[in-house]
C-alpha cells in the first residue's frame, strides 16, 4: 500500500510541475496549485461491534488561475494523468478569464519554511488493519469493562498519511508528508430501563499513540454519572463549560469572527476592536500552528505559507485577526498563515464539493488555543455556590451574531461547591461574545481537539433554562 | 461483492458582495469495492486511480479489511436473494446544465445578489451559491447486477447577514431539486434573493424570541428539520438497532394519530430522488408511520437481514469514496386538514416558528434545531415579528402533542451529516405542537 501512495505523489507532483510551467506561458497574473495524495484506513464501530472497516486513497489537484484584473478561477480533478491535470489547469484559467474582480486577491512570496518535526511517524503509514482493529476493540473492551451498566453506542478509529504540496507562480514550492490518528468513543449507560445519553470521550494525534483504554474509560465514566438526572429550575447564574463544550460551540462563534475575511466585510463582531478588551483578562488567545504534537500543527498553511505562532487576544485585549496572503493585502495586514482547505463549519456548498484539493482555500485556525489557568475543574467546581457544569451541549453558535441556544446533555447542577445530580433536559442561552467577557475562571485542563486546544471556562451571568 | 464506480461533475460559483468569490470546476471519478466475508463481515474500499492495478487493490483491499473483523463479529448475516437487475436510467432533466456557457452561469447568484441589493443598505453580507451537480453512476455485484443512473440536480443557496448599530440578524434559504434548470422558471434567483433579504433587515427590528414551553405552529421549513432530524433518523433501522427512541415498538401508537409519514425515493425532482440505491434495491414509498402507528423502519440489505424483512432502498453512499448506509430519500409527512389560518386560529397564546438553521438530534430523539424568525400568535391572530432562536426536545414527545397538520405539503431541499453528506428532499406540511424555545427575550 504504502509504496504506492509514494509513486502516486511522484506521478501526481510530476504532472502538476508540468502544467504549472504550461500556465506560466499563458496570460495568467498568478496561479497556484495545490495537492495531495491522502490514505486512510478506519474502523467504524456501532453497539459494541465493530461495524465496518474502511480504506479510501483520494489524490487530486485544484489549481488557482488569476488573469489581468485579479479575475479568480479554480479548478480541481483528481483523474491523474498528464492529460487531465492539465485540462484542469486550462479550466482554471478559462473560468478566471469570465470571472470577476477579487480586490486584492494575492498568493503568498516564497519564504524560508522550517521543517517542522513529529508531524509524520512511519507506525501510521505502515499500520496494518489487524492493528487498527484491535484498538477499536480494545476501546470498546476498556469502556464495556469498567462498568457493565456501559454500552459502546457509537466509535471510530482512523489512521490517515499522505502528502501535502503547493506550488505557485511566485516561486513557492513546498511539499510535506504527514500522519494523523484519532479515536472516538461514544458510550451510554444502562440500568433498569434508564438509559442515559450517549457520552463521548476523544483522541487526536499525530503518531501511533492512541489510548483506547484511557478514552473508554473516560467514556465509560462519564456515561455512569448521568444516571438519576433530574430537570432544574431556569436560573440566570454560574456556568462552567468543558473542554468539549468549549470546543464546539463557542470555538465556533469564536473563528466566525476572527477570520480576517468576516472583517474585511464588517461581519465580525469584533471589526474595528483591536487593541481594544473584548473578552475578560483571564482569557488569553493564540493561533498556534507550529504547537508539537497538535492535531493541526503543520510547516506552512495551505497556500505554502510558513507557519507561526499569533497571539489573538492577549488578556482580554484583541491583537490580531485571522489571515491568508488576500485578506492581509486586503487590509494591509500580515499574513498570518491561516489559509486552510480543511475548514468544516455547516457550509453546504463546501459539504458537496469536499475538501481538500477540491476546494479554494478559506481562513481556519490551525490550532486554536486558549491559554490554560491554574485551578482544575474539580477546584472551581468546589467554589461555587450554585451554578451548571456543561461537559457538552447540542446545538450551535448563531454565525455573524454569536448566539448561542443549546440543549444540556453531559451536564450537572452544583450547589455549595458539589456536584448535587445530571441534568435531564433544559437549554443555556446567551451570546458567546458576552460569555467571553464573563469569564471568570479558566481551568488547567486543556484538551487537544481538531483543531482547538481548550480548557474548561467559568462563565458568569449565564441564563439556563430549566425543563 | 458489490463494485461502484462514478463520474461526478459540479460547477459551483458563488457571488459574495457583488464579487465572483469562488467559481469552480470539480471534476472527480473513482471506483469503490464492498465484500461481504463469511455471511458477517463488509470490508470496503475506495480508489481514484482507475488503473487495473489499483482497482485490484481496491478488490483485495476490501477482502482483506472484510476478514480482519470477521471473527469479532456476533450477529450472521444472511442476505435475502435479489433479482439481478440490469437497467440504464436518467432522472428526467428539462433544461440540461450545458444548455448556458460559463459565461452565463455567473448570471444566476449574480440576479440573486441583484435581488438582495434591491431590498437596501442594511444587509452587511450577502452571499448567493450555485451548484449544478451532474452524477454518473455504475453499480455491478456478484450477483449479476448492471445499473447505470444519470441524475442532474441543481441547488442555489442564498445566506444574508443583515446590520443596523450592532444588531446583526442572519437569514438564510435554499433552493434545490432533482433535475436541470428549470428550477429558476417557478422562482427566479432574484425573487429568492429579495426574499431572504427581507427577512433579515425586518428581523433587525425584532425582538428576541422568550423562552420555555410553548405552542406553536412550525412553518414546512422548519418541520422539515424536525421531521428529518428527529422523528427521521430514530427511523433508521441501524440507529434504531442501537436502542434509539423506536426500537421495538412495531404495531404501537408512537406518535399523534393524525400523522403519517413515509419515505420516498421516487418524488419527482426530490434532492433525494434515486431509481435504485447503492446496493442495486429499487427504491419505493415505504410508509413508517400510520395514523401515529409505527409501520417500518428504513433499511439497508444488512439491517433487513437481521430484522427479517425485506430491504427498503435506503442504502445510500454519499459517492464513491464511502460505502452506503442506510439514509434517507424523501422523507415525508402525509398532508392534513387544516389551512394556516385555522391552525393559527385555535391558538390563544404561542409563536408561530419559521425557517432552519438546522441542527442535530441524537438516536433517542433528543433535538437542537434553530428557527430564523417567529411570530407572536396572541388570541389566534399573527402579532409581532421575533427573531430566531433554538427549539429542543425529544421529538417523539413533541410529535405526540400534533394536533393539526397542514393541508398543502411542499418539497423542500436538504442535507444530513450522517458519518458522511447526503442531499436528500422532505415533503413537509405545517404542523402545530407544543415544544421548548429557548429564546432569551421575554
Amino acid at each position: 500500500m504504502t509504496t504506492d501512495l509514494h509513486e502516486n505523489w511522484t506521478e501526481l507532483s510530476g504532472y502538476v510541475h508540468k502544467a504549472m510551467k504550461m500556465l506560466e506561458k499563458q496570460s495568467v497574473s498568478l496561479a497556484e496549485a495545490f495537492f495531495t495524495s491522502p490514505q486512510s484506513t478506519e474502523v467504524v464501530v456501532r453497539n459494541s461491534e465493530i461495524l465496518t472497516q474502511n480504506r479510501a486513497g483520494d489524490a487530486g489537484v485544484g489549481f488557482r488561475v488569476s488573469v489581468k484584473g485579479n479575475k479568480v478561477g479554480f479548478a480541481c480533478t483528481n483523474s491523474i494523468s498528464e492529460r487531465t491535470v492539465n485540462e484542469a489547469a486550462k479550466n482554471a484559467l478559462h473560468i478566471a478569464k469570465v470571472s470577476s474582480e477579487i480586490k486584492s486577491f494575492a498568493l503568498p512570496e516564497p519564504n524560508p519554511i522550517k521543517k517542522l518535526k513529529g508531524l509524520f511517524d512511519t507506525r501510521v503509514e505502515e499500520a496494518s488493519i489487524e492493528d487498527i482493529v484491535e484498538l477499536a476493540k480494545r476501546g470498546i473492551d476498556a469502556a464495556e469493562g469498567y462498568d457493565k451498566r456501559v454500552i459502546v453506542k457509537a466509535g471510530r478509529v482512523s489512521y490517515m498519511s499522505g502528502w501535502r504540496g503547493v506550488v505557485n507562480t511566485l516561486g513557492v514550492d513546498c511539499e510535506e508528508r504527514e500522519t494523523k490518528t484519532l479515536i472516538y468513543l461514544g458510550a451510554s449507560g444502562k440500568q433498569n430501563g434508564e438509559v442515559t445519553s450517549s457520552c463521548a470521550d476523544y483522541m487526536f494525534k499525530r503518531t501511533a499513540t492512541l489510548n483506547p483504554e484511557a478514552v473508554g474509560t473516560n467514556a465509560a465514566k462519564t456515561a455512569i454519572s448521568l444516571f438519576h438526572s433530574k430537570p432544574v429550575v431556569s436560573f440566570q447564574g454560574t456556568v462552567v463549560f468543558g473542554p468539549e463544550a468549549v470546543s464546539y460551540q463557542l470555538f465556533d462563534a469564536l473563528t466566525d469572527t476572527l477570520k480576517g475575511e468576516n472583517v474585511a466585510s464588517g461581519r465580525s463582531f469584533w471589526s474595528k476592536k483591536t487593541g481594544k478588551a473584548v473578552a475578560s483578562e483571564n482569557l488569553t488567545i493564540e493561533d498556534n500552528a507550529l504547537l508539537e504534537d497538535g492535531f493541526s500543527s503543520r510547516s506552512f498553511d495551505d497556500e505554502g505559507y510558513p507557519s507561526q505562532k499569533t497571539v489573538l487576544v492577549r488578556r482580554g485585549k484583541l491583537e490580531s485577526f485571522l489571515h491568508s496572503a488576500t485578506t492581509a493585502n486586503l487590509l494591509k495586514t500580515d499574513n498570518t498563515g491561516n489559509a486552510s482547505r480543511y475548514s468544516g463549519g455547516m457550509n453546504m456548498a463546501r459539504a458537496i464539493v469536499g475538501n481538500g484539493y477540491r476546494a479554494k482555500p478559506e481562513i481556519h485556525p490551525s490550532n486554536l488555543v486558549i491559554q490554560h489557568g491554574r485551578k482544575s475543574k474539580e477546584q472551581i467546581v468546589r467554589e461555587i455556590d450554585r451554578g451548571v457544569l456543561v461537559d457538552s451541549m447540542a446545538g450551535f453558535a448563531q454565525l455573524g451574531s454569536g448566539m448561542i441556544s443549546a440543549q444540556l446533555s453531559t451536564s450537572f447542577y452544583i450547589e455549595k461547591g458539589e456536584i448535587k445530580h445530571p441534568i435531564k433536559g433544559g437549554m443555556v442561552s446567551g451570546v458567546a461574545f458576552d460569555w467571553f467577557k464573563q469569564v471568570s475562571e479558566v481551568g488547567n485542563d486543556s484538551k487537544q481537539f481538531v483543531d482547538s486546544v481548550v480548557p474548561s471556562l467559568k462563565v458568569e451571568n449565564v441564563k439556563v433554562i430549566g425543563s | 461483492m458489490n463494485l461502484r464506480g462514478q463520474k461526478r461533475r459540479i460547477t459551483l460559483c458563488t457571488v459574495k458582495n457583488n464579487v465572483i468569490e469562488d467559481y469552480s470546476n470539480i471534476a472527480l471519478t473513482g471506483m469503490s469495492a464492498r465484500a461481504l466475508v463469511d455471511d458477517r463481515s463488509w470490508g470496503f474500499s475506495s480508489t481514484n486511480m482507475l488503473t487495473p492495478r489499483s482497482v485490484e487493490g481496491a478488490l483485495a483491499n476490501a477482502i482483506k479489511l472484510a476478514k480482519a473483523s470477521s471473527r469479532f463479529k456476533k450477529k450472521r448475516i444472511e442476505l435475502t436473494a435479489t433479482k439481478a437487475v440490469e437497467k440504464n436510467v436518467r432522472a428526467p432533466v428539462k433544461r440540461k446544465l450545458q444548455e448556458i456557457s460559463a459565461e452565463d452561469i455567473v448570471n444566476i447568484p449574480f440576479e440573486a445578489y441583484r435581488g438582495v441589493k434591491d431590498v437596501g443598505r442594511e444587509v452587511a453580507d450577502a452571499k448567493a451559491t450555485y451548484i449544478g451537480i451532474e452524477d454518473e453512476k455504475y453499480f455491478l455485484s456478484s450477483e449479476g447486477s448492471r445499473i447505470r443512473q444519470t441524475i442532474t440536480r441543481v441547488l442555489l443557496m442564498v445566506e444574508i447577514i443583515a446590520k443596523s448599530s450592532g444588531t446583526i440578524c442572519p437569514a438564510s434559504e435554499n433552493l434545490g431539486h432533482s433535475g436541470g434548470l428549470e428550477l429558476f422558471d417557478k422562482t427566479p434567483p432574484r425573487s429568492l434573493g429579495s426574499r431572504v433579504a427581507k427577512k433579515a433587515v425586518e428581523l433587525l427590528k425584532a425582538k428576541a424570541p422568550p423562552s420555555g414551553k410553548q405552542r406553536v405552529v412550525v412553518h414546512p421549513t422548519l418541520c422539515a428539520t424536525l421531521l428529518h432530524e428527529a422523528i427521521g433518523h430514530p427511523l433508521e433501522a441501524d440507529l434504531a438497532m442501537s436502542g434509539g427512541g423506536f426500537g421495538d415498538q412495531t404495531g404501537k401508537l408512537v406518535s399523534s394519530k393524525l400523522v403519517t409519514i413515509y419515505d420516498d425515493g421516487r418524488v419527482q425532482n426530490g434532492l433525494g430522488y434515486f431509481p435504485y440505491d447503492d446496493e442495486g434495491i429499487g427504491c419505493k414509498r415505504t410508509v413508517l408511520i400510520e395514523n401515529g402507528v409505527l409501520k417500518s423502519f428504513m433499511h439497508d440489505r444488512t439491517s433487513a437481514s437481521i430484522a427479517g424483512v425485506f430491504p427498503t432502498g435506503n442504502a445510500h453512499a454519499w459517492d464513491y469514496s464511502v460505502e452506503p448506509l442506510i439514509r434517507q430519500t424523501n422523507i415525508g409527512i402525509q398532508a392534513g386538514d387544516y389551512s394556516l389560518e385555522e391552525m393559527i386560529e385555535s391558538v390563544q397564546n404561542g409563536l408561530y416558528l419559521e425557517g432552519t438553521f438546522g441542527g442535530q438530534a441524537d438516536v433517542n430523539a433528543d433535538f437542537t434545531f434553530g428557527f430564523q424568525n417567529a411570530r407572536w400568535i396572541r388570541r389566534g391572530e399573527l402579532a409581532e415579528e421575533l427573531r430566531g432562536a433554538n427549539v429542543a426536545g425529544n421529538a417523539i414527545e413533541v410529535f405526540k402533542t400534533i394536533d393539526a397538520v397542514g393541508k398543502e405539503a411542499i418539497l423542500r431541499p436538504g442535507a444530513c451529516g450522517k458519518l458522511q453528506y447526503a442531499i436528500q428532499g422532505r415533503v413537509v406540511p405545517a404542523i402545530r405542537c407544543e415544544i421548548m424555545v429557548g429564546g432569551t427575550g421575554r
